[in-house]
């Protein structure tokens, strides 16, 4: 399961949904009290400077359990929450008891604070952590959100002092990202006040002093993004960034490629947020620089689901949504042996593997590569290898930036192998003959990935050395036998490419139901026209009136001009 | 991004060029299979005066599966549960891929004139409505003065 953690979100949603009544009845019962446990058990975890303020006393209702326990709650989801993995897995306790926490304002008010207190730094999951708990919760109102604007206090002065607790500073930046993304709108633009802005540009400026903690920074851009997903914040912090001499996203773009793996994702977002988002006058779009005649093969930007980053050079891709996004490369491999590599930038989670075109990405759903029949991956945070939605253990140390995960493609044998750093992992011919991907496709196979929120991975399909090439057999790269067209390999900002599909035009005697195909069939015995033969492919009752269809005629074309 | 499919510009042309009365779906800068929505609360409803925001997506197999929407802001409806998931039935098993955004929108629009007590998402509004009406909708507009007025 891609992200397990999507997934158990949504699959209680649609049990909600389902049994609605159960449900509510469970949550009235259920009492946020009970989880109270010893503060001596929790006691030895909590080394932390309590340097955010705590929810005051008469601020709080008697139903909100005192902070301690929230922070226990909160670091038990982050240490059971990798451990999700079925798709009948119940979400784990801890984390019922926190939504329940957070129903109410006093309670979401302490779950946040708390989580800026407690989320550790180092563990891989903890920015997605809180995202996904927060994206559990009820919605809070207006008022909270102002009321936790003014307990975090954001300012310039608030960066500067901050420093020294980069742990909370970046908390509160992914939370901010969160809030401003969850509550795009009015609510977005009453939270990004002055102080918030000077917060968080602040904390970028804070890169050329080299005293704030790169984590911080790269927090602080993922939430000025996040903002401007409202229009009215993007031409805010256009303004605001205006003032610098330099803008201050020119400074943090020279970090593409940089040797900390922190700083290179910091250089990532800048260059993405400078392409996509917040341009400089007199800057070339990054896909009119980069050089690509070496490049046959990237990541396709047709055939990615749609919140995914891609590198201009078509090579590196990142996600920075809640959802579970997916990619496949341009270059398809029906027979003989494969190869290619991804240095891992993040350590959270991402599969990693092989995958047919059938293979779906339903991002949302929080289903990626691995997740059906048609695909084969490895997630080293997990160390799971996932083919069908289920997932096998390998005994192996969570991956770590640097590490390069091999994946080797024997269309001959057929066999699936995967390597950490040259190592092999163990069992993936196990999984392979146990799960059989080739009992489903035997040939048709892309690269591809799926990645969590945060994480971001850089591919090679031959473009450059393999660090790791596999000795005990003869194997070819992609990037040998691709071609792409000129064309093919711009790696387009997002505004230009929207604007470009917008400008498309349809034909009057197209499909009613896609557009893309001629109308070309009847359906019987209802007589309804207007649809192509893939959509009808799909039809079980007429989308009209909803009659059974017994059979589906070629007809002439039909003219939609009646149909609005 | 996916290439987006021609039925979602087309539909996102006509929601621009000619939108529906009370009604504003605007595509999303980033995603353009996400809409931010605001329905106006009818007149003659308890939700008259209000604005509601919701938001709506478009998965990846519209229009053969239903766009999944959600209220944000928060509504005091029997059909309509704490986190804003919707009880209708077109947006469920009776989807059709001939509906579209806007005929999803006028429905939903139409769910607020006409609260259905005897399918509840939410309980213990829909027993409220069942049994004391009139109380009901003072929490309905109480709710729409609190949640949906204040921008």
């Amino acid at each position: 399961m891609g992200s397990c953690l999507c997934k158990e979100k949504k699959r209680r949603r649609r049990r909600w949904s389902d049994e609605q009544q159960q449900q509510q009845s469970a949550d009235d019962q259920a009492d946020p009290c009970d989880s109270r446990r010893p503060v001596s058990s929790i006691s030895g975890r909590l080394i932390i400077d309590h340097e955010l303020p705590l929810p005051t006393r008469t601020a709080r209702t008697a139903a909100v359990p005192c902070p301690l326990t929230i922070d226990h709650l909160v670091l038990e989801t982050l240490s059971v929450i990798r451990t999700l993995v079925e798709n009948e897995q119940e979400p784990p306790a801890s984390m019922i008891k926190l939504h329940v926490i957070a129903d109410k304002e006093e309670g979401w008010l302490a779950l946040v604070t708390s989580m800026v207190r407690v989320i550790p730094l180092e563990d891989p999951l903890g920015p997605a952590v809180i995202t996904l708990l927060l994206d559990d919760c009820p919605l809070p109102t207006r008022e909270s959100v102002l009321r936790l604007a003014l307990l975090f206090n954001l300012s310039a002065e608030r960066s500067e002092e901050g420093r020294r607790f980069p742990m909370q500073q970046r908390n509160i930046c992914v939370v901010l990202g969160c809030i401003a993304e969850k509550m795009a709108g009015p609510n977005s633009i009453a939270i990004l006040t002055k102080g918030t802005l000077d917060y968080l540009i602040t904390n970028l400026l804070a890169f050329q002093k080299e005293d704030m903690n790169p984590s911080v920074i790269l927090f602080s851009l993922v939430a000025l993004e996040k903002f401007a997903q409202t229009t009215e914040n993007k031409m805010t912090i256009q303004r605001y960034l205006k003032e610098y001499e330099t803008n201050p996203l020119l400074g943090l773009e020279q970090w593409i490629g940089n040797p900390d793996y922190v700083k290179r994702q910091v250089g990532f977002c800048a260059q993405w947020c400078l392409d996509n988002l917040f341009l400089v006058e007199g800057r070339p779009f990054s896909f009119n620089c980069v050089d690509l005649s070496n490049i046959n093969v990237m990541l396709n930007t047709k055939d990615v689901s749609e919140y995914l980053k891609i590198s201009p050079n078509g090579l590196e891709a990142r996600c920075d949504a809640f959802s579970f996004e997916s990619v496949r490369c341009t270059f398809q491999v029906d027979e003989g042996i494969w190869y290619y590599e991804a240095e891992i930038v993040t350590p959270g989670v991402m599969q990693i593997g092989w995958a047919t075109r059938d293979s779906t990405f339903l991002n949302h759903e929080g289903y990626g590569i691995g997740d059906d029949e048609f695909s084969l991956a490895y997630d080293g945070c997990r160390q799971l290898f996932w083919h069908n939605a289920r997932c096998e253990a390998q005994s192996r140390q969570c991956w770590r930036p640097g590490d390069i995960l091999g994946c080797l493609l024997d269309l001959e044998k057929p066999e699936i192998c995967f390597y950490v750093n040259g190592q092999p992992l163990g069992s993936s011919t196990h999984v392979t003959s146990n799960n059989n991907v080739f009992k489903s496709a035997r040939s048709g196979f892309f690269a591809a990935a799926s990645f969590m929120s945060f994480q971001q991975c850089k591919f090679n399909f031959g473009s450059s050395a393999f660090k790791y090439p596999p000795v005990d057999r003869k194997f070819k790269s992609f990037n040998e036998h691709a071609h792409l067209d000129a064309e093919d390999k711009k790696i387009l900002p997002r505004h230009i490419r929207l604007e470009q599909l917008r400008k498309l035009s349809v034909r009057d005697d197209s499909c009613t139901l896609c557009f893309d195909d001629y109308a070309s069939v009847q359906l019987t015995p209802c007589g309804h026209r207007g649809f192509c033969g893939n959509c009808a492919k799909q039809l079980a009752e007429c989308p009209m009136c909803r009659a059974t269809i017994k059979e589906k005629q070629p007809c002439e074309r039909f003219r939609s001009a009646t149909q609005e | 991004m996916c290439s987006l499919p021609r039925r979602i510009i087309k539909e996102t042309q006509r929601l621009m060029q000619e939108p529906v009365p009370g009604i504003s779906a605007v595509p999303d800068d980033n995603n353009a299979r996400y809409f931010h929505v605001i329905v106006t609360g009818p007149e003659d409803s308890p939700f008259e005066g209000g604005l509601f925001k919701l938001e709506l997506f478009l998965p990846e197999d519209y229009p053969m599966s239903a766009p999944k929407v959600r209220f944000i802001t928060k509504i005091y409806h029997p059909n309509i549960d704490r986190l804003g998931r919707i009880c209708l039935d077109i947006l469920k098993d009776k989807w059709s891929p001939a509906l579209q955004i806007r005929t999803v929108l006028l429905s939903i629009q139409a769910l607020l004139s006409a609260p259905n007590p005897d399918d509840p998402l939410a309980n213990d509004v829909a027993e409220l409505w069942k049994v004391n009406e009139a109380e009901a909708i003072r929490n309905a507009k109480e709710w729409t003065r609190r949640y949906a007025m204040d921008n």
